[in-house]
């Protein structure tokens, strides 16, 4: 929802701040709407222009913007920003508008764009409009090819886009610090033909990881590979948005990542085909079916499916960026007795509870209490038990009654009769083995988790 | 007085009857006190530590002792039992008491006139026999009687202060010990708490080793925390022992007495620290050291008039006399005996008082000093110690406490493991170890403060110790 009220509060900051704006002068400023908010808003249908398909961002927005003579006028506002990483975590961020990310920036091929920059953060920031071919002095790389906004200042990048596709944007002035603070944002642009790559539901999202220490909010830039929040759109799940689609659909997924590692993006269910990449369009004879897509560091992909009933999962296959905030020196406590021990440490720390020593999935159903501003490292609940995820995982939630244009979580899959995986209730026989190698003293006595192993020992 | 020597020859009669009611006049004042002096000690004990002190001559006395100290053995002791058991049963003390006898009989005796000297002298020559009898006086001695008799009464009253001295040096040992006997009694406690949660962990290792878990590595880090901690906790519980003994010398106990009792905790801090009005004034008005230092100024000065007094008759004797022959009559006569200052003007002695004189001077003013100064230091020392066990009881113990709670939640959220919460575990135990030590530092200190404001000098090196008995651990690297 677009906040009117912030929006005259800021337009009159800027008034207020006239020097910051005289080379423009306040009245060819367009207003910089703001969105705090984490819930996903509707796909911002262009009111003028070119007529396109606008996306979907997952827990996000698409800002707004004003046509001028011709040029559409977008204004970004650089800030610190609250963002709620799931219920029950807040992070300082910086973004842009309100939100990190910042809103979905989205033209047609051929528009020409004018993008107002006003700088609120501390310290001087710029934009590179990544995968964007423009002049070179619009490429917003501070020292380079542009003097870095101050703050309290306003820039003006004016260019035309030239070829349709994923795009992103994020600062290229102390970018360590203010990717790792949460700057970014989509940028799609898209074909000057409606027709041309058109889809029934086209989602977006970005990956970006953070280090925040349980009970803290700020995340530690300096953290180059140890983070303990992966997020797609500075969420992770279960804050993460469903990806809402009605069977049938022609559906359209498009990832970027400004983490500092690759993210293979595997989805359950319907294959795909990446059809998209930091280039462009694949040609159709190129493209690469898959159900896992890579997708490196500063790249983008977009893959397209033919959505299926169910719920499906998508998520990154590294496994531990589906988890949140744990701990990555942990002892691995499976197999071990804790008889007699258990009762020592209770006298010595009183609400001690043993844990780990079957694994971990007790981290799914437990609840005890946590540091402050922080997530259980597993979460979310199904229709079945404990999901025991978190971090970068969703669910494509595909329906038949699912109205076009609705984005509504419908809820959990009604499975068709006999489409679920059962238990076994009859004879288990007695396996016909040969025999084990000798255990030495170098060897793994490893314990399963008892319940239904009754069989083996 | 050479010069106011009778011209007339008192009779005999008249010279018996005069030395006699002199002589009963003296020794009706000098004769032994019912208390051997004792009262005038308890007051001086009491108003310094809040007991008094008695010697037990008789076997009553000594009953009523034995019972007290019965009594006060059944119940833990408290900090003033020990102090009041101390001045009952300590030996040492009652040595000193002694010498406070001693000191009584001197004053005795400097209040009874020298015994008369008789002499007796036959020579027989030719039939002639002549016999010669004397009785002589030392009647300088009679004259300088009450000066003598005040000397020994001031050196008297200083055996009484050195009596009490002792018994306040006593109390203030004996509460240092106990204090240090309670909390390190009570240290034990804590570091047996510290070893068992090194061994919880060292049990888990090894278990952990056992499961194919842990590198031999781990394990042994973890056992050598369990290693240190056994060694910590034997340190304590011989440093226990040691309190304990030497606080058992202290209150001079044996046999079935040893196994009286203490308190399982020292005693609270107290609300406020205590701010004295004119200390400095107190401890020079009250101090015993200073006290004494200033009396035995008096009694040297007295001693240098007296000195002037007598500088050239260093004896006067005075007699009858009186000579027979055989076949002679009866010669009555006297004699007098005089040193004449012809080569010793007396300059030498009285020179030498002066000297003394002056030291005593001297002395008394750098007693006053060092008590001052002594008093300035024990109460900054006493401020720091209350400071700085408060700042453990409301700082740093709470706050390790917190760090616990914080750590148990990281726990529980798996983002820290096991070793650590027992890690952090032994590091709270510890922080209460040194707020127990800091405790004891403090209850030391204001024993040293009220003994330096009152009694004596302070025990060398009673100062807060500045080091804790244990230094905090690394942290546990896992």
């Amino acid at each position: 929802m677009s906040q009117r009220r912030d929006f005259f509060r800021t337009a009159g900051a800027l008034a207020l701040g006239a020097t910051a704006v005289s080379r423009v002068g306040a009245a060819s400023l367009p207003e910089a709407v703001y969105q705090t908010s984490a819930t996903m808003q509707p796909p911002l249908m262009p009111p003028n222009g070119r007529p396109y398909n606008p996306v979907a961002t997952l827990n996000g927005w698409s800002l707004p913007w004003r046509m001028n003579n011709g040029v559409k006028e977008f204004h970004l506002v650089a800030e610190p920003v609250v963002r709620e990483m799931a219920l029950g975590m807040k992070a300082n961020l910086w973004g842009y508008n309100g939100s990190s990310p910042g809103p979905t920036i989205e033209a047609v091929e051929g528009d020409r764009v004018r993008i107002f920059v006003t700088n609120k953060l501390p310290e001087h920031t710029a934009v590179h409009w990544h995968g964007v071919m423009l002049p070179n002095g619009m490429d917003g790389v501070g020292g380079l090819t542009q003097p870095q906004i101050a703050p309290g200042k306003t820039f003006v990048y004016e260019f035309t886009l030239l070829r349709p596709g994923t795009h992103m944007y994020h600062p290229h002035a102390d970018e360590m610090t203010q990717m790792a603070m949460g700057m970014m944002g989509m940028f799609i642009i898209h074909p000057k033909d409606v027709r041309q790559m058109r889809v029934d539901r086209d989602f977006v999202f970005l990956l970006a990881a953070y280090d925040i220490e349980p009970g803290a909010a700020t995340p530690r830039t300096a953290e180059m590979t140890d983070f303990n929040l992966w997020t797609w759109n500075s969420r992770v799940f279960p804050g993460i948005d469903p990806l809402v689609c009605r069977t049938g659909d022609r559906v359209r997924v498009r990832v970027g990542n400004l983490t500092m590692t690759n993210h293979p993006i595997h989805m359950h269910g319907p294959h795909f085909v990446v059809t998209g990449t930091d280039g462009g369009w694949v040609p159709p004879s190129a493209r690469w079916p898959e159900v896992t897509t890579d997708v490196a560091v500063g790249q983008m992909r977009a893959f397209e499916f033919d959505a299926v009933a169910g719920d499906w999962a998508i998520h990154c296959h590294k496994s531990h960026h589906t988890m949140n905030a744990m701990g990555h020196d942990l002892p691995n406590m499976i197999g071990v007795d804790h008889k007699g021990v258990a009762e020592r440490i209770t006298k010595l720390v009183p609400d001690y509870m043993v844990m780990g020593d079957k694994g971990m999935a007790d981290m799914g159903s437990m609840e005890m209490p946590l540091p402050d501003n922080t997530l259980p490292m597993m979460t979310g609940t199904g229709p079945f038990g404990p999901l025991e995820m978190g971090g970068m995982f969703s669910v494509v939630k595909v329906r038949d009654d699912v109205p076009r244009g609705g984005y509504k979580d419908p809820g959990w899959f009604k499975h068709p009769q006999g489409s679920v995986a059962y238990e076994y209730t009859g004879e288990v026989p007695a396996a016909t083995r040969a025999d084990a190698p000798k255990a030495n003293a170098k060897t793994l006595d490893v314990r399963k988790p008892g319940g239904g192993h009754e069989g083996h020992h | 007085m050479n010069h106011t020597l009778p011209r007339r020859v008192p009779t005999r009669a008249r010279l018996t009857v005069a030395a006699s009611a002199a002589l009963a006049m003296l020794a009706g004042c000098a004769s032994f006190s019912p208390d051997g002096g004792m009262g005038a000690v308890s007051d001086l004990t009491r108003e310094r530590t809040g007991q008094a002190v008695s010697v037990q001559r008789s076997p009553e006395q000594g009953d009523t002792a034995r019972a007290r100290v019965a009594e006060l053995l059944k119940a833990p002791l408290t900090a003033d039992g020990a102090v009041e058991l101390a001045l009952l049963n300590n030996r040492g003390l009652q040595a000193s008491f002694s010498q406070l006898g001693v000191a009584e009989s001197d004053l005795v005796q400097a209040g009874r006139p020298r015994n008369p000297v008789f002499s007796f002298g036959r020579l027989a020559a030719g039939g002639v026999v002549e016999i010669e009898r004397a009785i002589m006086f030392d009647v300088l001695s009679l004259l300088t009687m009450p000066m003598g008799r005040e000397l020994r009464q001031q050196q008297f009253e200083q055996a009484q202060f050195q009596a009490a001295y002792d018994a306040v040096g006593l109390a203030s040992d004996t509460r240092r010990a106990y204090f240090n006997a309670v909390a390190s009694q009570e240290l034990v406690g804590y570091y047996r708490q510290v070893k068992d949660a090194a061994d919880a962990s060292s049990e888990l290792a090894r278990r952990m080793l056992a499961a194919g878990n842990f590198n031999k590595l781990a394990q042994m880090r973890e056992q050598s925390f369990y290693a240190d901690a056994t060694a910590g906790l034997a340190r304590a519980q011989q440093q226990a022992l040691a309190d304990r003994e030497r606080l058992t010398r202290l209150l001079g106990v044996s046999g079935d007495q040893l196994r009286f009792t203490l308190p399982e905790r020292l005693p609270d801090l107290p609300k406020e620290p205590t701010a004295p009005k004119d200390a400095e004034q107190t401890a020079l008005d009250k101090r015993l050291d200073v006290l004494m230092a200033k009396r035995s100024t008096e009694t040297t000065a007295k001693s240098l008039g007296l000195t002037r007094a007598t500088r050239f008759v260093n004896a006067l004797h005075v007699g009858y006399q009186n000579k027979s022959e055989t076949d002679g009559p009866r010669a009555n006569g006297y004699e007098l005996e005089l040193e004449l200052p012809l080569f010793d003007f007396g300059s030498v002695r009285s020179r030498r008082a002066e000297a003394t004189y002056m030291q005593a001077v001297h002395r008394t003013a750098e007693v006053a000093l060092n008590a001052q100064s002594e008093v300035r230091e024990s109460y900054g020392a006493y401020r720091t110690a209350y400071e700085l066990a408060r700042h453990y009881r409301d700082e740093v113990v709470p706050l390790r406490k917190r760090i616990s709670e914080e750590n148990l939640l990281r726990y529980n959220g798996m983002l820290i493991g096991v070793f650590e919460l027992l890690a952090d575990s032994r590091e709270q135990v510890r922080s209460v170890t040194e707020y127990v030590q800091a405790l004891r530092d403090f209850w030391v200190a204001e024993t040293n403060l009220q003994t330096a404001l009152t009694g004596r000098s302070p025990a060398p090196g009673a100062a807060p110790s500045t080091t804790s008995a244990s230094g905090a651990e690394a942290p546990a690297g896992h």
